[in-house]
């Protein structure tokens, strides 16, 4: 795998950093002047209202962690014309030669295809592989886009609301195993008890700004009330 | 609203910054030009008794005669043989070229250059070397819609959704990223769009009978030009079934039986004499004083060229009469096929007479009007007025039954004039000035009927095997064409959605 050098965790395990950075897309500037360490082993839970630059922290931390970061975006970002199965296998394109990747799509590999029917069996997945993805659920697609993340098989879980579009037992369960597949995670979420019980730490935003950033075991319910109030 | 707001004037909306009031500023100025312009254009009907004419032709539209021509079911099939394979190369040539047309700047002005000339103009050219044949048929077909192809599938793909395929990693190889992302994102409306040109190479093959190939369009035209209605109503029949029945005898199952099927049919090939093709190219095409090196004559060269300034300005007027032609006959006709009006009844009558509108090819509608007034720019003009007015028309039908009104109640006039048309009409707009790149090519076209536009030189100029002059024409032809589409393209509101590249993070300043 191809590894960069920010992504690799230095001594103090730091996989990325961001130093009075100044993050935005086109000409719009989003955090003027931002300050963040991101660990090895950390399980992040990132929070704010819609609009306050989750996404684009995300990226900016996905182009920075390159080939170490499993990408699960908002809105899931599917295929809607392949297969659930196909759409899954993408998560690894890179890692197969472009041969049995054309075949692929004619004749599904037999090796990935067990595999793939591993994950989609614990995702609740099974028997959807050789669906169209446009005619899954909401929920279905969402686990669809998770399951390629998974399937991705790398070090950090970049994920941008992916369990937005599922039900809370039904999310804590996939955060879940998200956890258990990945030792680093960064995650956007509007759920904040998810983030509470899933999380060890929190990162608030508001106004281009980290205005929370702190253990999720020494934060309460009540004390994340400051970053959804319209004011 | 404040007490010291004057109520507005009748002008007031005209001066706004709007988009609303851009366009209808563009609307009217078109309609003022066009009005200015008309007395210009020459409208004269020089028949006798046109309506005795139409009558007859009427009756034999009623009374079709299906056992008159000969071999009908020959010429029916050697049309989709023709349209069927000019498509399949046009494909075939143009997907390689619409994965480089975004980058070169060659590939582009190639592809303008090649669809700025009419598939008959390039019928004709290549008749001169292949004769009456297959290869004159299908290059002619695919050609220009290879570059056609090029351009469209281009913009296809560069509107797809960028979201999976950035989810993908930047060590994808090429090759597995287009298969697993671009294609199946795009597969849809590149189908779509094939199908549609598919209807259009229908046309097309239709006219190259125009020209003497035998497809259905030359029965027709000797038909009708001999007076022999009742076969040409047959034949004119046997033409909107095939377009009506599209659906299904042109399923995408069917098609690698009908492309086996027809490539029997396709005939008969030319045995080519490579002197006399060499002969064509390297000498017949070229001003003789240029060939001989000769440069002092060229400007007499010039001067034997046929009046060219009354032939261009006809087929701007023709071109700009056309194009208001066709709004005003859409914004008529678009409530008769749209959900929001009439019933049942009246929407499917409506939508009929709006299909053989839309399928009669325009230089054929344009014939049959033509030996009702005699020539000049009327027919022409009603022909590619109808004709484009009732395919945006029914554009415009779907996207305004996509609009749900949001007050209840609201019906009849109000409806189209409060809640529907200023929705639309953008949109309209938009396929208007797309339009009028091909109705501007299809106003040279009907030169070929006596109309004295570009084409009809470029027609005689053929007829007297002036193929230097012939050419020289199409280039004047295609160069106008090109211009025209530029023009229409600034003048364009950008109101056909266009998904907005995913915002990418990037760093501002450089503080990064």
């Amino acid at each position: 795998m191809l590894e960069t050098a920010t992504a690799e965790p230095d001594v103090s395990g730091v996989i990325a950093e961001f130093d009075h950075a100044c993050l935005g897309h086109d000409d719009h500037v989003v955090f003027p002047d931002l300050t963040l360490h991101i660990s090895q082993g950390d399980r992040i839970a990132l929070l704010g209202r819609s609009g306050v630059g989750k996404s684009t922290l995300l990226d900016a931390l996905r182009t920075r962690l390159g080939d170490q970061g499993a990408w699960c975006p908002q809105a899931n970002a599917l295929v809607p014309t392949l297969s659930a199965y196909h759409n899954i296998y993408m998560g690894r394109l890179a890692h197969f030669s472009r041969w049995q990747n054309l075949t692929n799509l004619l004749r599904p590999n037999r090796a990935c295809w067990q595999e793939i029917s591993g994950l989609a069996d614990m995702l609740g997945l099974d028997g959807l592989l050789r669906r169209q993805v446009d005619q899954l659920s909401g929920g279905q697609q969402q686990r669809v886009a998770i399951a390629r993340a998974l399937y991705q098989k790398r070090p950090v879980f970049i994920g941008d609301e992916p369990v937005a579009s599922v039900d809370p037992r039904q999310g804590a369960r996939l955060l879940e195993l998200i956890n258990t597949r990945h030792q680093t995670c960064v995650v956007a979420l509007h759920q904040r008890e998810l983030a509470l019980a899933h999380f060890d730490r929190i990162i608030g935003l508001d106004e281009g700004r980290i205005i929370i950033d702190a253990p999720a075991s020494e934060l309460t319910s009540h004390d994340l009330d400051v970053l959804y109030v319209t004011d | 609203m404040s007490r010291t707001d004057a109520p507005a004037g009748w002008f007031s909306w005209l001066r706004g910054d709007n988009v609303g009031a851009r366009l209808l500023r563009l609307t009217l100025i078109m309609l003022a030009i066009m009005l200015v312009l008309l007395p210009l254009a020459d409208l004269s009907i020089t028949t006798r008794d046109p309506w005795k004419e139409l009558w007859r032709m009427l009756q034999g539209m009623i009374l079709p005669d299906i056992t008159a021509t000969e071999s009908p079911l020959h010429a029916l099939l050697l049309t989709i043989a023709f349209a069927l394979w000019g498509v399949m190369l046009g494909i075939v040539l143009g997907f390689p070229l619409a994965l480089i047309f975004m980058r070169s700047r060659l590939v582009r002005t190639l592809c303008a250059f090649v669809r700025a000339i009419h598939e008959i103009f390039w019928a004709l050219l290549f008749l001169q070397v292949f004769g009456l044949s297959a290869i004159t048929a299908l290059a002619a077909i695919a050609l220009p819609y290879a570059a056609t192809f090029a351009k469209v599938y281009a913009e296809i793909l560069a509107q797809i959704d960028r979201g999976p395929s950035q989810t993908l990693s930047p060590r994808t190889d090429r090759l597995s990223r287009f298969f697993y992302t671009e294609l199946p994102l795009a597969w849809q409306r590149l189908s779509g769009y094939t199908r549609y040109r598919f209807e259009c190479a229908l046309r097309a093959s239709v006219l190259l009978g125009f020209v003497g190939l035998p497809t259905l369009g030359y029965y027709l035209e000797s038909a009708f030009r001999q007076g022999r209605y009742h076969e040409g109503g047959a034949l004119l029949w046997a033409f909107y079934l095939l377009i009506a029945l599209l659906p299904w005898w042109a399923h995408r199952r069917l098609l690698v039986p009908w492309l086996v099927g027809t490539a029997f049919l396709l005939g008969p090939w030319p045995s080519v004499n490579p002197t006399l093709l060499w002969q064509f190219v390297s000498h017949d095409i070229w001003p003789q004083p240029l060939l001989e090196g000769d440069f002092a004559a060229l400007p007499q060269w010039f001067g034997r060229l046929p009046d060219l300034l009354p032939a261009i300005g006809n087929t701007l007027l023709l071109g700009l009469m056309s194009t208001v032609g066709s709004l005003l006959v859409c914004l008529l006709a678009w409530p008769l096929v749209s959900r929001h009006f009439g019933n049942r009844t009246t929407r499917t009558m409506g939508r009929g007479a709006l299909i053989v509108m839309r399928s009669t090819p325009e230089l054929l509608l344009a014939f049959i009007l033509l030996l009702l007034t005699g020539p000049s720019l009327l027919p022409a003009w009603i022909a590619l007025s109808l004709h484009n007015g009732a395919l945006i028309a029914f554009l415009a039908a779907r996207h305004a039954d996509e609009v749900t009104p949001g007050l209840p109640g609201i019906r009849g006039i109000n409806l189209y004039s409060h809640e529907l048309l200023p929705r639309i009409y953008p949109g309209i707009l938009a396929l208007l000035f797309y339009r009028a790149e091909v109705i501007m090519r299809e106003t040279a076209l009907l030169g070929m009927l006596g109309v004295v536009t570009l084409g009809f030189q470029i027609d005689s100029s053929f007829e007297y095997l002036m193929f230097d002059q012939a050419v020289a024409l199409l280039m004047v032809t295609a160069v106008i064409n090109m211009a025209v589409d530029v023009l229409s393209r600034r003048l364009r509101p950008d109101a056909l959605p266009e998904r907005r590249h995913q915002p990418r993070p990037a760093p501002v300043g450089d503080s990064v």
